[in-house]
């Protein structure tokens, strides 16, 4: 150690003394003020027009709806469940990831990740394939021809689309408690179970916690999963849309999404909190390269089987989609046929549609997250804990809330966005923002206070170090960052539905029509093409980008 | 001594309610290794970096060559700083991290070519051109950021803890070619370090600081041999400090009552019978003997440390500890456990105004 505790204490100064420092820097005001108006008029006004659309009495009245105590009775009744099975399904899952031994590992892996690069419906779309009516397993197999849609396979459904959540966060605590615990617990005599139980569960509990916080958020939030599966299980999601679809009702609309924003905001900010817990794990010297213990070896078979089976019915879903798309009538009449492409060509538009949108969404979302990440972080921008909360608010919004607040706001007569494909591009940059900020910060965090001071030293001027440090720097975190709101955006369908129009379709909204008119071959096939699509773009930017990624932060201590 | 080439006056920077640097007053020669020594927190990195310019001080002035350069920003400085992880630019080849600061200085782009190749050359490392600094060790890196801060020929070389990143062998290796380096060059110095036996191997002058304060600025035989006080004693090298009362001014020197029975010391001026001293006391300023003798003390050894060239005994006389260094010859160590000692006077100092 030496004086560098120092250098590490905060910014030094006042508020006031702050403010005095960005008059000289008129630039950087201008642009804070400028991401702060963009924030207050893209995120905080549809939010407040939201909550306030209904008069008061309707949130007094709210007791004696029937319909509206079901729908929250069974929204939090599905958050329950699928919370618990998702996080232990996610729990096993990662404990297998974590182990070096484990036979497969990698390709558990990959498949674990399959369903974050596909739209949030594509397993309850293919749980129909598979289990629906004229299921492959239900109808095929066992000759069942009951109607299969609930919250029973709903609860299936969110737990197969959101235990990877759970898994991926799960297996990053597991992987770093350093191995040298385990071991010291074991050579002070505990068993495998007894170490287990003493020693890692405790350690990843702030992890398992976190991931069952995160994977309550999507579930909570989900809508095109209950639309497809939920039959006649009403959550409050769905019912909005409903109230929408069905009766033009905004009102009734803007009280069911609003019933979802108190809960999903305390998931949310508990989720933070977990989060931010999180980093008492790792308390030991330098790494060690010690290996981890065996698993014992019956809990490593069982272990196996059950990841196999797991990971085999997420390929078969994902299976089933793509044999859709070369089957004439699913079920019944399973000639191959490339007749459903000539449906999906049709829809080449919305394809088009949704890769436009997202790829600027990405970009919009890409460069309002990094230049925000930057004032609050290099700049001790005087209002940088609004921006901040600001930047990470529509996190906490579930895109049914997003959605209609765009529509009372920006999609009604009279406003120039109304229909357009800028008001999807806008509702997307900034429900991604969160991401795009969050990552960019991450990145910057990376990029030690030291290189912009050794540019200044050598006479680099404030945007010289901009461009010479920051920029490169910070290349590789916004391709992940555009990487990710691109592909949020494709499969986006719970804001998209509400935004929707004759000018502006989008693939997944013609999914849905499908998948409602019962052509679920047709609907096999535009998913097929739109997964492979975006599968391709997000393919070609890390390639373009494989020449920027160096690791910043490795030099030296 | 010349105009001081580097002059602070009356420094303070504060961090919210840590007074990181104090009313601090400095002067650094030309072309000497000045360094900042003191432990963790004690501001010397703080200081440095006012001097680079990262932030302004909240009082007082700094001047390199009587212009006064605290207002100003670091580009416009004439430093150059080594941090001590290098802060290489992880994006920019070997060549283009040297070339950085002249590319900003608008030189003409043959002479970076030359200037670049000049410096790698000197500095040993012809052919990394082309590296990533990634792929670099640590010693390379460690030359590449020296070679950063040389080539734009700075008035002031600032070192950050240069070396703390190094393995200990390649640290001895390279602040030898670091002092060799910089007197080649006749560059002004200023290098800040924890280490005490970096900065006495190094230095011309050393400056002690604690507490954001400078407590003694000397060269290191002065800091070593006469420490202005007990924090300075102890902080460089290993000191003995034995509590002394005076007893009698005689002709033969200064009489002292200890806990090491009774000593005589070169007389001193400004002495007086009665008057509470603390006597420095250096491991190798204690002789040691097997047998009893005249004026020899008797003390037990504790444990000893073999340090290769020497050893290191922890004594104990009566109640009080001590440590003593006996040259290893290979053969006549002294054996056992109960040892005599006697104390090499002329090489030992008193601590002015301590009371113990």
């Amino acid at each position: 150690m030496s004086s560098e505790s120092l250098t590490h204490l905060p910014a030094p100064g006042l508020p006031g003394w702050r403010a005095r420092a960005l008059l000289r820097e008129p630039v950087t005001l201008v642009v804070g003020l400028g991401v702060g108006g963009l924030l207050l008029l893209f995120v905080l006004w549809p939010i407040l027009e939201v909550v306030t659309y209904a008069p008061a009495g309707d949130y007094l009245r709210l007791g004696e709806n029937a319909r509206w105590i079901r729908a929250t009775t069974n929204t939090f009744r599905m958050v329950a469940l699928s919370t618990a099975t998702a996080t232990l399904v996610g729990f096993l899952y990662a404990l297998a990831l974590s182990r070096p031994d484990f036979p497969g590992r990698e390709l558990l892996r990959l498949i674990a990740i399959l369903p974050l690069f596909s739209p949030p419906f594509t397993i309850g779309f293919s749980y129909l394939l598979m289990f629906g009516r004229f299921g492959v397993i239900s109808h095929g197999l066992f000759g069942l021809e009951a109607s299969i849609l609930g919250w029973g396979s709903l609860w299936a459904v969110q737990t197969i689309s959101n235990f990877p959540f759970a898994a991926l966060a799960i297996e990053r605590a597991l992987s770093a408690t350093p191995p040298t615990l385990e071991a010291a617990a074991r050579d002070l005599g505990g068993g495998w179970l007894a170490v287990f139980r003493t020693v890692t569960l405790p350690l990843v509990r702030p992890a398992v916690a976190g991931a069952a916080l995160l994977v309550a958020i999507y579930v909570l939030a989900d809508f095109a999963n209950p639309l497809i599966i939920g039959g006649d299980f009403p959550l409050l999601a769905t019912e909005a849309w409903y109230r929408i679809d069905g009766w033009g009702d905004l009102r009734g609309a803007t009280l069911l999404a609003a019933t979802l924003l108190p809960p999903a905001l305390i998931l949310f900010l508990a989720e933070r909190y977990w989060v931010s817990r999180r980093s008492y794990v790792v308390i030991a010297g330098r790494g060690s390269s010690l290996d981890r213990p065996p698993l014992p070896v019956s809990l490593r078979w069982g272990l196996t089987l059950f990841c196999g089976l797991t990971a085999g019915l997420i390929l078969s879903l994902y299976f089933g989609v793509v044999a859709g798309a070369f089957t004439r009538t699913w079920g019944v009449d399973w000639t191959p046929t490339l007749t459903q492409w000539g449906v999906a060509l049709t829809k080449l538009d919305h394809i088009r549609n949704s890769l436009v949108f997202a790829a600027a969404a990405g970009v919009g979302a890409t460069v309002l997250g990094t230049v925000a990440a930057y004032l609050v972080d290099q700049k001790a921008f005087p209002g940088g804990r609004l921006l901040d909360a600001l930047c990470v608010l529509p996190a906490a919004v579930p895109g049914v809330f997003f959605g209609i607040g765009y529509l009372l706001v920006f999609n009604r007569p009279g406003v120039a966005l109304a229909g357009t494909g800028l008001v999807m591009v806008l509702a997307f940059t900034f429900h991604n923002l969160p991401f795009s900020f969050q990552i960019a910060r991450a990145g910057l965090a990376q990029i030690h206070r030291n290189l912009a001071d050794a540019a200044a030293d050598l006479g680099a001027y404030r945007f010289r170090i901009l461009w010479d440090v920051h920029l490169p720097l910070i290349f590789p975190a916004c391709v992940s960052a555009w990487t990710t709101a691109f592909v949020n955006s494709v499969t986006n369908l719970s804001i998209a539905v509400f935004l929707v129009s004759g000018g502006n379709q989008v693939a997944t909204f013609s999914i849905l029509g499908l998948i409602g008119d019962n052509r679920l071959e047709a609907a096999s096939a535009v998913t097929t093409l739109l997964l492979l699509t975006t599968l391709l773009v997000v393919g070609a930017a890390w390639w373009l980008s494989r020449g920027a990624r160096v690791i910043p932060g490795v030099l030296g201590g | 001594m010349d105009k001081p080439y580097v002059e602070l006056r009356h420094l303070g920077k504060r961090f919210g309610d840590v007074a990181a640097v104090a009313d601090v007053s400095l002067d650094i020669p030309e072309g000497e290794i000045t360094t900042l020594l003191g432990p963790s927190g004690c501001g010397k990195t703080t200081l440095l970096r006012l001097i680079a310019g990262f932030f302004p001080p909240d009082a007082g002035e700094i001047r390199i060559k009587g212009a006064r350069v605290d207002h100003l920003p670091p580009q416009r400085r004439s430093t150059a700083i080594v941090f001590q992880d290098y802060a290489l630019f992880p994006h920019l080849k070997v060549f283009e991290n040297v070339a950085y600061g002249l590319r900003r200085r608008r030189v003409p782009g043959p002479e970076i070519a030359r200037r670049v190749r000049d410096i790698l050359d000197f500095l040993g490392l012809q052919g990394l051109e082309a590296a990533s600094p990634l792929q670099l060790s640590g010693g390379q890196q460690q030359r590449v950021a020296l070679a950063r801060a040389l080539v734009v020929e700075p008035d002031v070389l600032l070192l950050d803890e240069p070396l703390s990143n190094l393995d200990a062998k390649l640290r001895v290796r390279v602040r030898t070619e670091l002092k060799e380096i910089q007197r080649s060059l006749g560059k002004t110095t200023i290098f800040v370090t924890h280490d005490q036996e970096e900065a006495l191997s190094v230095s011309d002058r050393v400056a002690i600081m604690d507490a954001g304060r400078i407590r003694q600025v000397g060269t290191p035989v002065e800091v070593y041999t006469r420490p202005a006080d007990r924090f300075v004693a102890d902080f460089v090298g290993i000191a003995n400090l034995v509590p002394g009362t005076v007893r009698a001014l005689t002709v033969e020197g200064l009489v002292l009552d200890s806990p090491l029975g009774t000593l005589t010391l070169p007389p001193r001026p400004g002495a007086a019978p009665g008057q509470r001293v603390t006597i420095l006391l250096r491991p190798e300023a204690i002789r040691l003997f097997g047998a009893p003798g005249p004026d020899r003390i008797p003390a037990r050894i504790r444990s000893t440390s073999f340090l290769g060239g020497m050893r290191r005994h922890h004594l104990q006389v009566e109640a009080f500890s001590l440590t003593a260094d006996e040259a290893f010859a290979g053969t006549g160590d002294v054996g056992g456990q109960d040892v005599w000692l006697t104390v090499c006077t002329g090489q030992v100092h008193l601590l002015a105004g301590e009371t113990a």
